[in-house]
């Protein structure tokens, strides 16, 4: 139960993932040229908000496999 | 052998035969049929058809065999398929000469062997034949380390940057290397904690020597402080806290990945039982190696971006600017 807490953590991941992911291709779509660098920055940015998700996820297996 | 087990049995061969004998005879009338006139449409459309046909006979082979191989594992191994959760957060331990040893630093010692007997390999075969003028594989290979040196330079600057550059390709090799021996059913090192957490403080390491270096002793401390001279005896503790978290974090985000991945691939098999052949193999090219090559990237740009964060003297901003009063 309490892993499965763990993984509500996985909701903001996705809200944040979308929000970075919805400006970069407002960013990408106004300034083409500047694609290959807005996407190195997103690719930064979704690893960043990934985590958040990530660590959830650890501390989920933890929990689950002690108990 | 059960009733349904027999009329399994019997679909599948009946399916097989079927699919077998139309492929033959479709492939015979094609080959003996011309290809017809482009003008000729009748012709073309049912000449178009019968490809379609042997195609389709083609994909109900592949489908029949598959399912034939599925049954006869089943029957003699009697898995069945389902939920099946199996795995361990930590892997399993050997002894070797009487000593204890996770079976994963076994295997990335494995992946370092070969790993360095490929380098060796093709710096005695392949580097003497490269010329001026590259072609194919050494092509391939000056795209892979360009990119990587660009990368680097970019994010360091020129002088770290050709210290790092052959160290972070090593590092993205090592990898791509463990994560692709889960292809052949082995447990990926980097899936294992303590080999993330190695590969975390590695970085922790280099952040620190090439801050020190470059800043010096009261050049980093100062960095670390921040702008304002006031404020350093309360920056710098909060500022070594996270420095601290830095590996912890890039050890966690790499082992949740990858560990993720492993999770995913084992419920895939332990759902499909033992009709786990074919289907695995495909979904492993993700799992096991478009993955685990973003998460590489990743690690590095985060790694190089920390290091740049230490390299950068701080601004010192002895005077603070008078802020004009607007009429």
């Amino acid at each position: 139960m309490a892993a499965a807490v763990c993984m509500l953590v996985a909701l903001g991941a996705g809200f944040g993932m979308c929000y970075a992911t919805s400006k970069a291709v407002e960013a990408a779509a106004r300034q083409p040229e500047a694609a290959s660098k807005i996407q190195t920055i997103l690719l930064l940015g979704c690893a960043l908000a990934e985590s958040t998700a990530i660590y959830a996820f650890v501390v989920a297996l933890i929990l689950s496999t002690k108990a | 052998m059960t009733p349904v087990q027999i009329a399994e049995a019997a679909v599948g061969a009946v399916l097989f035969a079927l699919c077998l004998a139309g492929y033959i005879h479709t492939s015979g009338q094609l080959k003996h049929a011309d290809v017809p006139a482009p003008d000729d449409g009748a012709a073309v459309k049912r000449f178009k058809k019968k490809k379609t046909r042997k195609k389709l006979f083609f994909a109900g082979v592949i489908i029949s065999v598959w399912f034939l191989i599925g049954f006869v594992i089943t029957f003699f191994s009697g898995r069945k398929g389902g939920l099946v959760i199996a795995f361990e957060m930590f892997s399993k331990r050997v002894d070797v000469f009487g000593v204890s040893v996770a079976q994963t630093t076994l295997i990335s010692l494995a992946v370092c062997g070969i790993i360095a007997v490929l380098c060796v390999l093709f710096r005695v075969l392949c580097v003497p034949r490269f010329n001026d003028r590259p072609t194919g594989l050494q092509n391939a290979v000056e795209i892979c380390v360009e990119a990587m040196d660009k990368m680097v330079v970019g994010v360091v600057g020129e002088k770290t940057g050709a210290a790092l550059s052959p160290y972070m390709f090593s590092l993205a090799l090592y990898m791509i290397g463990c994560a692709a021996v889960e292809l052949f059913g082995l447990r990926a090192p980097t899936s294992d904690l303590t080999c993330t957490f190695a590969m975390g403080l590695l970085t922790f390491l280099l952040i620190n020597i090439f801050g020190f270096k470059t800043l010096g002793f009261g050049g980093r401390l100062k960095s670390m402080g921040g702008a304002v001279p006031a404020m350093r005896p309360m920056m710098i503790p909060l500022k070594i806290v996270s420095d601290v978290a830095v590996p912890v974090s890039l050890a966690c985000r790499l082992f949740g990945n990858m560990l993720g991945g492993m999770i995913v691939m084992e419920l895939l098999k332990g759902a499909l039982g033992g009709y786990a052949s074919g289907i695995p193999g495909v979904a492993g090219l993700y799992f096991n190696l478009f993955h685990p090559l973003i998460q590489a990237y990743i690690f590095i740009t985060l790694s190089l971006t920390f290091i740049a964060e230490a390299l950068e003297p701080v601004e010192e901003s002895a005077k603070p600017k008078k802020v004009k009063k607007s009429a």
